[in-house]
């Protein structure tokens, strides 16, 4: 339920953001100002946050990735700026478009986090179905199905009922449906979680493609490699908040690298006297591994294990997992004080 | 044509489901067994095709009602499966529309089938007189369906499965005792009456769609009846699919 | 635009509320209106004179005719239960009475209820009461003031030809009434010819019924009319008319 009388177009005024758009509001794909969402529960009456005055900006032809904890707001927004939800709250823009218009819609395709489908269609169907709820004529609508079903691999036995589709193939036709329709702009909620490595790999040129099309994309992930190759930028966000929005690369640089060598036939020595301290050694029965914790010392390890003779089979950067990212973010978030507001689901 | 997409698709639903089938199917096999029936009925197995058919279609189709109808919506929730409907550009109102459209579509195949079997057994039987007051109560026993599907609707966009069965058939019974409710209204002394009587035209009063007791002797009723009727179901189901449209309108879909 | 103005949301809420408000008063209306001008499927009025009627019918939920033919079954298994054993018919007139209760339409059950009363249970007031209360929801029925007219006629006991001559007549006045009923509501006036009429009544029976165990009880009395007539024992046939629970064969 709304509780405060929002404009229903028109953009807020700069002074209610914290900081003022770089970019003109045309250049924007998505944009949200001070989006809330609370919920009661039913039984208690506790008002529970699930996200608390959003602002961000997803520019035109940008690929963002939206990361964060379980429960930390992720899909809570992505339903708010395709309608599932009703803000609390603030407003959102899709493509100029407010969200309460049901044509702000038109323009985007989304796909939901392990979506769920009508067991009794086959793959055809549903993709015709999805293609004209998002506005296709019927003989488009059936064109565009076929050449979807086709592209994501699943063209092969059109008739096939969903409820023989495996899990990969679920998302490979959730992908199609949330595209058919050529979007503007793809949200896609957890759309490589639960996927085998070939499954990830689709779904990653799928994005890649769209991205060369010059389609916004705004996916929440989990997993950063993934994140790392298709995003231009990444938000953070935890416990309802937005903590960091960031290139892939200030993110990532931000933390300290480690590299990993690997190497056969290393005589027993004791490392360098220089380099106690900065790296760890493990033996394993055909290879001895050594993590550096410092990649700037990279060039004086490398050239002692060749001094004595051991025999270098791989040298692997190590990027700081997410998990450790969002635990450094939650403490700096902690330090600021926000840890009270983190949303207990 | 949103809302037709959403029907087709409603319709492949139901008619896809093993309930409808089983349902067909088991009417089939009542107004056959009616059939045998007959022999012991003396000389009345006319009135008693008429009167079980006419029944079965009904009945079955309220079970239909409550086998698919009131987990319409509620399912398509649970299932998560309308985050892939309503994220698109469609209203609210029209996905519920479509919902409607869909399920009495096939309700009305429902009818036409059992219809045709009773109309069938009675040609057989030489009875082909009774055809017209027949297929008019038939057309009766569909529209009294089409209004209990739209309440369906609403209880489903609002509520879980369970209670939506309970709402449903609740109001299906009110809906049968409505002209005796206000016959006891008349009869209630004040406030009581007037809330009563009140009560009785607000319950779907159908009634309006029962001409049972006439197609059992073969007579057909007024084209003012017949009008009447329809456009009461229609009035009512549009009634009661605003209603469903407003309380959806503000649904959290978590 | 205005901070009052309506978000798009509130907007179709208030459509939606707005189109049910102005259907919901329209059904209202029709609903109010209904009653009045349509055939109504059950009418309590009559039923609150039958109480256990007026309990089941609410129950049928609509669907009273199916009620009313289980019923029928039902009747006819009793009757022809009894029939075969102990010629007892205890609860019958209330069985007929609850399916003509739940189907005031369903003439052939006044008819067969009220011959197989009269003739076979006894019970002739029970009889008289169900087809007057066909006649009374069935008024412009001939066809049920005819057979009521022929129940007068062959009354066990005694006929009663003011009555019977009474209901043929009526018969005559009305569309479904047989063509017969004109010449029977003469023979009837004029008190004449009672075994010869009474024997046409149930030929026609014999002949026209579909009801096998109303033809059995048809075929019965014409070969004790026959019988008699036979023997030129027209008061034996007339005591036999006169007797309730007729055995068919067991001349005295």
């Amino acid at each position: 339920m709304r509780t405060s009388a929002a404009p229903a177009s028109g953009w807020p005024t700069p002074g209610r953001l914290p900081d003022a758009p770089d970019h003109p509001p045309e250049a924007l794909a998505i944009r949200t100002a001070g989006l809330s969402k609370s919920y009661r529960h039913n039984w208690t009456g506790r008002i529970v946050t699930g996200l608390d005055e959003l602002n961000l900006e997803v520019r035109l032809g940008e690929v963002m990735g939206y990361l964060g904890p379980n429960g930390a707001g992720k899909t809570t927004t992505l339903k708010l700026l395709t309608g599932l939800l009703k803000p609390t709250r603030g407003d959102a823009w899709l493509m100029g478009v407010p969200i309460q218009q049901v044509s702000s819609r038109r323009r985007i395709g989304f796909l939901p986090e392990q979506p769920y489908f009508y067991e009794y269609l086959n793959g055809m169907e549903y993709l015709e179905l999805a293609g004209q709820l998002s506005g296709l004529a019927g003989q488009e609508a059936h064109q565009q199905a076929r050449g979807w079903l086709g592209r994501v691999g699943l063209g092969e036995r059109p008739r096939l009922v969903l409820r023989k589709y495996s899990k990969g193939m679920l998302q490979r036709l959730g992908l199609a449906a949330a595209l058919l329709h050529q979007p503007d702009v793809l949200i896609l909620d957890e759309p490589m979680s639960g996927l085998d490595p070939f499954g990830r790999r689709d779904v990653r040129d799928l994005i890649l493609e769209q991205r060369e099309r010059g389609t916004t994309v705004l996916f929440s992930s989990h997993i950063l490699p993934d994140v790392e190759i298709l995003c231009d930028r990444v938000a953070i966000i935890l416990g309802g908040r937005l903590t960091r929005v960031a290139t892939v690369g200030q993110l990532v640089g931000a933390s300290h690298q480690q590299v990993e060598i690997r190497c056969t036939v290393v005589p027993p020595f004791a490392p360098e006297p220089g380099l106690v301290g900065t790296v760890e050694r493990r033996d394993r029965p055909h290879e001895t591994s050594f993590l550096l914790h410092d990649d700037t010392r990279l060039g004086e390890m490398l050239a002692w294990l060749l001094r004595v003779g051991a025999q270098v089979r791989a040298v692997t950067p190590q990027r700081a997992t997410l998990e450790e990212l969002f635990l450094a973010t939650a403490a700096r978030a902690d330090a600021d004080g926000h840890a009270d507001e983190r949303r207990s689901a | 044509m949103k809302a037709a997409a959403i029907a087709r698709n409603t319709f492949r639903e139901a008619t896809r489901d093993r309930a409808l089938t089983g349902v067909l199917v088991a009417g089939v096999a009542l107004i056959l067994a009616t059939q045998a029936l007959g022999a012991l009925a003396l000389g009345e197995e006319s009135r008693l095709t008429v009167d079980l058919g006419l029944s079965a279609i009904s009945g079955f189709g309220l079970l239909v009602i409550v086998l698919v109808g009131t987990s319409l919506v509620a399912k398509e929730i649970e299932r998560r499966t309308i985050f892939n409907l309503l994220s698109r550009p469609i209203g609210r109102p029209a996905y519920l529309l479509g919902k409607w459209l869909g399920l009495s579509s096939a309700l009305w195949v429902v009818v036409a089938v059992l219809g045709l079997v009773v109309w069938l057994m009675l040609e057989v039987r030489g009875h082909g007189g009774y055809g017209p007051a027949v297929a008019e109560a038939a057309y009766l026993a569909g529209l009294e369906l089409t209004v209990v599907t739209g309440l369906a609707v609403l209880f489903s966009a609002l509520s879980t499965p369970v209670l939506s069965t309970l709402y449903t058939v609740g109001f299906y019974c009110a809906g049968q005792w409505s002209w005796d409710l206000r016959d006891f209204a008349e009869r209630a002394p004040g406030a009581l009456g007037v809330t009563l009587r009140v009560a009785a035209d607000l319950v779907p009063n159908l009634p309006i769609f029962n001409m049972r007791a006439l197609a059992a002797h073969g007579q057909v009723t007024t084209p003012f009846h017949l009008g009447l009727a329809t456009l009461y179901a229609l009035v009512y189901c549009g009634c009661v699919l605003a209603l469903a449209a407003a309380a959806f309108e503000s649904r959290d879909f978590k | 635009m205005s901070a009052f103005a309506l978000t798009p949301r509130a907007t179709r809420m208030a459509t939606a509320w707005a189109v049910a408000l102005a259907l919901g008063l329209a059904a209202f209306l029709i609903a109010a209106a209904a009653p009045r001008r349509l055939p109504r499927p059950q009418p309590l009025e009559e039923l609150s004179y039958y109480p256990s009627g007026r309990c089941l019918e609410p129950a049928t939920l609509g669907h009273a005719e199916s009620f009313a033919d289980l019923a029928w079954l039902r009747a006819v298994q009793y009757y022809g239960e009894h029939r075969r054993t102990d010629m007892r018919f205890a609860r019958m007139a209330h069985v007929f009475d609850i399916l003509t209760t739940l189907s005031p339409g369903f003439l052939p059950a006044y008819v067969f209820g009220g011959f197989a009363l009269a003739q076979e249970g006894g019970d002739f007031p029970h009889a008289e009461a169900l087809m007057l209360k066909g006649l009374e929801r069935n008024p412009s029925s001939g066809e049920l003031a005819f057979q009521l007219g022929f129940l007068y006629y062959v009354r066990p006991g005694g006929r009663d030809l003011r009555h019977a001559a009474e209901y043929f007549e009526l018969s005559t006045r009305l569309p479904d009434g047989p063509p017969a009923a004109r010449r029977f509501a003469a023979f009837a006036r004029q008190n004449a010819g009672d075994l010869r009429v009474a024997w046409a009544l149930w030929r026609d029976v014999a002949r026209s019924s579909q009801n096998r165990y109303l033809r059995e009880m048809a075929e019965r009395e014409m070969r004790t009319i026959e019988r008699a007539w036979a023997a030129g024992h027209a008061a034996l046939a007339r005591r036999h008319l006169g007797t309730p629970r007729v055995i068919v064969g067991g001349a005295p």
